[in-house]
């Protein structure tokens, strides 16, 4: 018997997510116990179940953090739009 | 790092509300303290499921007997769900299988009672359902991540089958006579084991899961919150309570610690309730009796031609 992580996908919006874990000897009886714990109730149309042995992951978190300052990534990086936008409009009403 | 330096760490990650995953770094005590308590639910759920079904052939129509059949199936997924998680702690379901049938683990109280008729499944669905549901939600914020995922889908089952047990409340306490005193019956005999149900009161400084904040509300607080949210709902269908009476106090529904009879959970902890021998002889037979479909289902399947 093996484990298995099981996905399941509401509709072709959203994206396949973690439900959660069964045991099973095989991928077709994995897939008949998902279908039995997680979509009992309309809970998702779509269902993977992959043994967990084949998932990767970091074995050191640590490694996710960024190396340096990547803030210019994100949009709070730029918020100050209001103060901007004032300097831009003094430095307009001094052109001739 | 030293195991000391490990624990005084992990420590400080708990305390400011970190969340542990299985294949984190924990202390020993902590491994074995939620996989006992996570254990201890999922057996609650597999022998929660066997009062109800008792009920099944006396359900008083189709649909009646019908969505107690799901109920009940959806309790027995619940274990399902919890065992899983609990083997990743480092348990193998077979042994907490032959655990619980052999005494050595636990279940909750309520499920060591006999149920005498739908009166019963009423009280069971209404009031242990929503007893349950207060000590659940709150454990939504424990500090072991894989038990809050499974939670959220059992919470969201269990708010299901607090609505179908008030359905089945609302239907006796609306009918005749008889049908009132049923739900009154089963009330007298139930009302002890669910104030039993939250525990007695927590020892803060003694208990290890509230310090790893594997549990986050301490008992008398979880029952407090369910006497003020149902003692008034009971009431004001026109039922009354048997000892220990709830009464009004400070604008929150109380019951006197005094007059809290512990002594029949103490024979449950010893696994001695009115009920246990038989439904753990239940069980056993059952696991038996299902060998060949485990054996069954563990083989790969293999193809024929």
């Amino acid at each position: 018997m093996d484990v298995y992580e099981v996905f399941r996908r509401s509709g072709h919006k959203q994206p396949f997510e973690h439900c959660g874990t069964v045991t099973a000897p095989d991928s077709e009886m994995a897939m008949l116990m998902a279908k039995e714990c997680y979509l009992r109730r309309k809970e998702g149309q779509y269902l993977w179940v992959t043994r967990r042995s084949e998932i990767h992951s970091w074995s050191d978190e640590a490694l996710l953090e960024p190396a340096a300052d990547k803030s210019y990534r994100f949009a709070h990086a730029y918020r100050d739009v209001v103060q901007k936008r004032e300097l831009a409009r003094r430095r307009a009403g001094q052109l001739g | 790092m030293t195991y000391e330096q490990r624990l005084t760490d992990f420590r400080h990650y708990v305390g400011a509300g970190g969340k542990v995953e299985a294949t984190d770094w924990m202390p020993d005590d902590y491994r074995a303290g939620v996989l006992k308590f996570i254990e201890m639910h999922a057996n609650s759920e597999m022998m929660g499921a066997i009062p109800e079904r008792e009920q099944i052939p006396h359900a008083p129509s189709l649909q009646r007997k019908m969505s107690l059949t799901a109920k009940v199936q959806d309790e027995v997924g619940h274990s399902q769900l919890l065992y899983r998680i609990a083997e990743d702690l480092g348990k193998s379901r077979e042994t907490m299988y032959l655990d619980l049938v052999n005494g050595r683990s636990k279940f909750h109280n309520v499920f060591h009672y006999p149920t005498r008729h739908w009166g019963d499944v009423a009280v069971i669905g209404w009031l242990i359902d929503g007893a349950a549901l207060v000590t659940q939600a709150a454990l939504l914020e424990s500090s072991y991540a894989p038990y809050t995922r499974v939670l959220k889908r059992i919470c969201a089952e269990e708010q299901l089958h607090l609505r179908h047990g008030e359905d089945i409340t609302l239907e006796l306490a609306s009918g005749t006579d008889n049908q009132r005193a049923m739900f009154q019956d089963a009330l007298d005999r139930w009302w002890l084991p669910i104030v039993h149900f939250f525990g007695p009161r927590s020892n803060v400084d003694k208990d290890l899961l509230l310090r790893w904040k594997v549990k986050t509300r301490t008992n008398e607080d979880l029952r407090a919150e369910f006497l003020d949210r149902y003692v008034p709902k009971v009431l004001e269908l026109g039922f009354s309570f048997p000892a220990p009476v709830p009464f009004e106090s400070g604008g929150h529904w109380v019951v006197r610690e005094d007059d809290i009879d512990w002594a029949p959970l103490d024979a449950i902890k010893r696994n001695q309730g009115p009920e246990t021998a038989r439904r753990l002889e239940l069980r056993r037979s059952t696991y038996e009796q299902h060998a060949w479909v485990r054996q069954a289902l563990a083989e790969p399947a293999t193809q024929v031609a």
